[in-house]
């Protein structure tokens, strides 16, 4: 019915043209992260088995496994999480539910965005500072789980406030005109409607203290411990450290075993990624609104 | 072996359902030269006294004398004697750093396999990698290696804070300065693996780090014979770049710590550093 005009033909061309172009830098941004797991898997596949996982490693790391590192990852977390949870989405309430639009406020908003921007060197130099030698906490799991939590608190901040913000107006408003205080309302409508966004963010620093290694170096983590840590005042090994230290700086190290440990790292990541969003998915579906 | 006020003590080990029990915790950490020998001490030391637990990290010599500076550890591994300035601001601090010589390393100098150069002098060296020195091209040593087209030497070094580093310096170069432009790894095996892949280059470590598919020039002595590193020839002071590894405790080792050392220093503890490529402090027969 319509003749297409060479105006038309040119913008179809155009449209084309752009579609492909952002389509191969989408390709281009996931590329590397497939690649690098190919090569894991690849590489490092073999070495991995419930062995591996569970015997500790000996001979500096050449043989054997890598279960103490591995504790010692889940204990740095768990303790980073216990500091920074009840602190960060107590904050993050606060801010949404009671802080009134001010200069101090916003103040402390920008604070945080900028605790987010600290390299986390300049947070492991602060940690030896203050809970390492101050403090007196030792080269310790408590000195290296607070550094990290301290790191990731803006985090848990920034994404649970976000979660809280997307609960409506209304639900609030409906909710203190029936009488209810402003606990009441947080803690029977805010928070349950918000749990999702706030696991998420949980979820997020979980995996991210997981993976770092500059913040626990210097306060907690050390090269080697041949036993398990018995308590959050003692080192432990960690798996990040150990795949730096089985890197660069073992002679005739096997390259199966520092691909299986980079592997079983990468993997505890994105595991703990892809549950989050799993969750989100779940908790998404269930709400009404 | 760190002391903690009690009260903070109480309220953490019921955070850790139940703690440490009576389990001593002995913090090792520095050198990353000795990380490795440090490693088979503590993991060997397991059987010996299963209650005491050696926890051992790297970072360098310095990481480890700052720490034991700022009183965090109970042992610094050291490749290099701490400074009088270090020693007097440990003092100042509360700690007395005793020094104790562990074993001795000879620093080996590395090249590709390909390379034809079987000797080098203590002057070469310096002209190599001192600040004033003049050698660039391999040619300007006197051999072409085959793959190394651009017949550049390229010098492979060690970051600032590492022993291994500042004693290359002291031993070869003198009073003068490392020249500009050399790489400089984070480790002693970083070196090693650069050096085995790149026909160009040359580098030193300790010779613990020596793999097989790595050359070593022996290394003539101002006007003498030339010099192969062995422990044999850092034992009997022969190799021209050999040096002292030490440990500094906080104090005179007592309790857990003097135990540990007394057992470093013994003929067991001396034989797993022998049997990593070092030289014994003391005479031992390991058999």
């Amino acid at each position: 019915m319509f003749q297409a005009t060479a105006l038309n033909e040119r913008n179809r061309r155009v449209e084309f043209l752009f579609r492909v172009l952002f389509g191969l830098m989408t390709v281009l941004l996931v590329a590397p992260v497939l690649i690098i797991l190919a090569l894991l898997i690849r590489e490092g596949g073999p070495a991995v088995s419930f062995d591996f996982l569970f015997t500790p490693p000996s001979d500096q790391g050449r043989q054997g496994g890598i279960l103490f590192p591995l504790v010692g990852t889940i204990w740095l977390v768990v303790v980073a999480l216990l500091a920074s949870v009840p602190i960060g989405v107590a904050a993050a309430i606060y801010l949404s539910e009671y802080a009134p639009d001010n200069l101090l406020t916003r103040l402390i908003n920008l604070a945080i965005i900028n605790l987010a921007g600290v390299p986390s060197i300049v947070h492991a130099l602060f940690g030896v500072g203050a809970f390492v030698v101050f403090f007196r906490f030792g080269i310790s799991i408590l000195a290296a789980s607070l550094t990290l939590a301290i790191m990731t608190l803006p985090v848990v901040i920034v994404s649970t406030r976000e979660a809280l913000q997307a609960v409506p107006m209304a639900f609030r408003e409906a909710c203190w005109n029936m009488g209810a205080t402003r606990w009441e309302t947080i803690r029977r409508v805010v928070l349950p409607n918000a749990i999702s966004g706030i696991l998420t963010g949980v979820i997020l620093e979980v995996s991210r203290s997981a993976g770092e290694t500059a913040p626990i170096m210097f306060t907690g983590a050390v090269t080697f411990l041949p036993f398990l840590p018995a308590g959050v005042l003692e080192p432990t090994m960690a798996m990040s450290l150990h795949l730096f230290t089985i890197s660069n700086s073992v002679p005739n190290m096997p390259d199966e075993i520092k691909f299986g440990t980079a592997l079983v790292l990468i993997s505890m990541v994105l595991l703990m990624n892809a549950a989050s969003i799993a969750f989100r998915m779940y908790l998404r579906g269930k709400k009404k609104w | 072996m760190k002391r903690r006020t009690p009260l903070m003590s109480v309220i953490l080990l019921t955070l850790a359902c139940g703690g440490a029990g009576d389990r001593t915790v002995i913090q090792n950490r520095g050198s990353d030269t000795l990380v490795n020998v440090a490693q088979a001490w503590a993991e060997r030391y397991r059987e010996i006294a299963p209650n005491v637990a050696v926890a051992v990290s790297g970072g360098g010599s310095g990481t480890g004398i700052s720490s034991m500076i700022n009183g965090t550890i109970d042992i610094a591994n050291s490749s290099r004697a701490m400074r009088e300035s270090e020693i007097a601001s440990a003092r100042e601090g509360g700690t007395d750093p005793i020094e104790h010589i562990v074993g001795y390393d000879a620093l080996a100098i590395f090249l590709h396999p390909d390379n034809p150069l079987t000797e080098i002098t203590l002057g070469q060296l310096r002209g190599i990698f001192g600040e004033d020195g003049t050698l660039e091209s391999w040619s300007d040593v006197g051999v072409s290696v085959p793959g190394c087209q651009s017949d550049e030497i390229i010098r492979v070094s060690r970051q600032n804070n590492s022993g291994t580093y500042a004693y290359f310096r002291e031993a070869v170069l003198g009073e003068s300065e490392f020249k500009l432009g050399s790489r400089d790894m984070n480790g002693s095996s970083e070196v090693v693996e650069l050096v085995e892949q790149t026909p160009c280059a040359i580098g030193y470590s300790g010779l613990a780090y020596a793999t097989e598919h790595i050359a070593m020039p022996c290394v003539v002595v101002d006007g003498g014979a030339c010099v192969t590193a062995t422990v044999q020839t850092a034992v009997d002071g022969s190799y021209p770049i050999a040096r002292p590894l030490f440990m500094y405790t906080a104090g005179t080792p007592e309790g857990a710590v003097g135990a540990y050392m007394d057992w470093i220093l013994g003929p067991e503890g001396q034989c797993i550093i022998s049997d990593m490529g070092y030289a014994p402090a003391v005479e031992v027969d390991c058999g």
